[in-house]
């Protein structure tokens, strides 16, 4: 039998490069009052993935800060419509008025959430290409809002339990609707599995005063990474977690020293750190033939939901 | 000459082509062997061609419509090559990522230039601002600002209405030389205590009337409060943190939650460094108010005493105290005080005083 085959990507950034950017970011961004910051953005993605590498090819970002801004102004307009029904309702002094604006505000903020991850996804995944090969992402936006707001009025009605199959159901969407050229993925985890998961590591976390922690984000970590299959053909490669807690232990206790005693200034060298763990401890088993990868998605460019995303604060996959 | 070794993709296909580039007057000539043996040669015709900017030092072009065919670059002479071969075309933009293409030494040193222009951009340049745009603060919406944040908050006190009458009535006998309206009010609290709201309102806690011994103690009380009205230090102060807040919020935008949690809290200190600066200032004005006036500057010798016996020195916690350490204020007062001549007795502030004294001993 030939020996298992097994792949890595790996992260060639430093964290003098990234705090560079950092800087120059920061410092167009003030200067320009925030006008620079869809720039900033996309300098710092292109970055990212330029210093990482599978097969002796790096990844290429290929989104545009004007694209992003014209996004980025989207969603400013969405959130400043938002807030001005929020601040009407306050302002109008009258509880019928006031109850409305909460509700359109809070309503609204909830449908976005889907909307720019959905948005993210498609724009993300279209930006991205290994050896000229794009992503892609061709998830229907309606079905995944359903699937989303439905999860979360569950959610809300078992009083949380059901969030860790709505969390599943998600990730199980999104992979199945990822695609890598003509390379496909699936998810498969349960949310039976995942949601005991969750309980033995949040009481073992209190029992134990937090030493517990590092076991259970390295599970979390596992029970993600294991779970994903991707498809070439007829091949199926699965993904394999080599994180350990004590690894994680490292890790989260470096990084909050580096950060902490620099006050916040070698963040990016962190950041380094943690890009590196993460890619270390993901192998892909099995016979991928990474010369026969085809084009198979077509061109999109709607940034709206790269910075919904953004703002609301949910980073994706 | 024209020739380079690249690596080419077709946009097609994830396989990588060990291809050669040949450089011609208006086309690129791009030849490999594809997996079968065959010659393969592909041509880009020269305005087709989009150079994609990165920060490694990979030369990468991009032609075509989607899916794009790329080709990478390792050799250093190609853009000098490019250069000559096409003078007209500019393949290499001098943007602002060609700066990432530098030593590490050369960015840190950079990086620490434009951070020393950052920290002096807050440190000086914020509280410069906060002063510029309070000092172009209309007065009458400062008043009324300060009204309406007065009739808010005073519904929380309960109002001494005598002693408001008598102190405001003690008040119009000193020439604090201030357009402001000055409005005093009393309340019952134990506290010692009293501050200023913009556009003229100060709000004095009885307690800390009831400690006073001399009319000159409560008029730089007085004095030293109508001054944070006079400069706008409450504007200024307002101004400086919410300028402190979007700068930071800014700054840290990328950036994780620990980060964000030491800035803000490092944003208080600075705040408070710089009301104490603030406080200083007052305590300045108040005091050329007294000599102008002819009132003893012993009053405020008088009142820091009872401010520092009151809440201690606070030595440790020098930092965080928010007016000046009473100490230095006391010392301060101290010198003024010894230099002073000219100073005259105030018969009719201190018959007031007295009313003050008879109403609050009801
Ligand atoms: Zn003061």
């Amino acid at each position: 039998m030939e020996q298992q085959e097994t792949r890595q990507v790996t992260f060639h950034g430093e964290g003098a490069k990234l705090f560079g950017i950092y800087i120059v970011n920061i410092l167009l961004t003030l200067v320009t009052f925030g006008l620079y910051y869809p720039w900033a953005r996309a300098a710092l993605l292109k970055y990212m993935y330029e210093e990482s590498e599978f097969e002796g090819s790096r990844f290429t970002f290929h989104g545009t800060g004007k694209e992003m801004f014209i996004g980025f102004i989207k969603a400013i307009g969405i959130f400043l419509g938002l807030y001005c029904v929020l601040l009407g309702g306050i302002l109008s002094q009258k509880p019928t008025f006031m109850m409305i604006g909460l509700a359109v505000f809070y309503i609204g903020f909830l449908l976005l959430i889907p909307i720019a991850i959905h948005g993210a996804l498609r724009y993300r995944t279209s930006r991205s290409s290994w050896r000229g090969i794009h992503f892609g992402y061709p998830g229907d936006r309606k079905e995944f809002l359903n699937m989303f707001i439905v999860g979360c009025i569950i959610t809300l009605v078992t009083f949380g339990i059901y969030g860790a199959w709505l969390v599943i159901e998600i990730r199980k969407y999104i992979f199945k609707n990822l695609r890598f050229g003509n390379i496909t993925f699936s998810y498969e985890g349960e949310g039976g599995a995942f949601f005991w998961l969750n309980v033995k590591g949040y009481f073992l976390t209190l029992i134990t005063l937090g030493i517990y922690s590092f076991w259970w984000v390295k599970d979390l970590f596992g029970y993600y990474v294991n779970n994903i299959r991707m498809y070439q053909g007829d091949t199926r490669l699965t993904f394999r977690s080599t994180a350990t807690a004590g690894g994680y232990f490292k890790l989260i206790v470096v990084n909050m020293l580096i950060i902490v005693l620099s006050l916040g200034l070698a963040t990016p060298w962190a950041i380094v750190r943690a890009m590196q763990f993460v890619f270390a401890n993901i192998h892909i088993d099995g016979p991928l033939d990474v010369d026969a990868i085809e084009q198979t998605e077509g061109d999109y460019s709607d940034a709206t939901g790269e910075d919904l995303a953004d703002m609301i604060d949910i980073g994706i996959v | 000459m024209y020739n380079f070794n690249v690596r080419y993709y077709d946009g097609r296909l994830s396989i990588a082509h060990d291809a050669t580039l040949t450089l011609m007057p208006d086309h690129w000539l791009i030849h490999y062997r594809d997996p079968s043996g065959e010659l393969t040669s592909v041509r880009w015709a020269v305005p087709g061609i989009v150079t994609d900017e990165n920060f490694s030092s990979l030369f990468i072009f991009r032609f075509g419509e989607f899916p794009q065919q790329t080709l990478e670059c390792k050799d250093d002479s190609l853009p000098a090559t490019l250069r000559q071969r096409y003078p007209e075309r500019i393949f290499f933009k001098k943007g602002i990522t060609r700066v990432f293409k530098w030593s590490n030494g050369a960015i840190a040193g950079l990086a620490l230039v434009l951070l020393t222009l950052l920290g002096l951009g807050y440190w000086f340049g914020l509280p410069w601002l906060a002063g510029a745009a309070a000092s172009r603060f209309p007065v009458r919406t400062e008043v009324s600002m300060g009204n309406t944040m007065y009739e808010n908050m005073i519904q929380a006190y309960d109002v001494d209405q005598r002693l408001t009458a008598a102190t405001n009535d003690f008040a119009k006998s000193i020439d604090f030389k201030t357009p402001y309206p000055i409005s005093i009010t009393v309340v019952k609290k134990d506290e010692v205590n009293a501050f200023a709201l913009p556009g003229g309102h100060i709000v004095v806690f009885d307690g800390i009337i009831r400690k006073m011994k001399t009319k000159e103690e409560f008029a730089a009380l007085l004095a030293h409060e109508v001054s944070h009205v006079h400069y706008r230090h409450s504007l200024r102060n307002i101004f400086r943190s919410l300028g402190g807040y979007l700068f930071l919020s800014l700054l840290l935008n990328d950036i994780n939650g620990i980060v964000t949690v030491l800035a803000d809290n490092s944003n208080m200190l600075a705040n408070l460094t710089y009301s104490r600066e603030l406080e200083t200032e007052a305590d300045q004005k108040a005091m050329a108010i007294f000599q102008a006036d002819g009132l003893d500057l012993k009053g405020f010798v008088d009142l820091f005493t009872v401010l520092k016996s009151e809440h201690g020195d606070m030595g440790s916690l020098k930092l965080l105290s928010t007016h000046p350490l009473t100490e230095e204020r006391l010392r301060a007062a101290e010198e003024m005080a010894e230099g002073q001549n000219g100073v005259k007795e105030d018969d009719e502030l201190e018959i007031k005083w007295h009313t003050i004294e008879k109403t609050l001993n009801k």
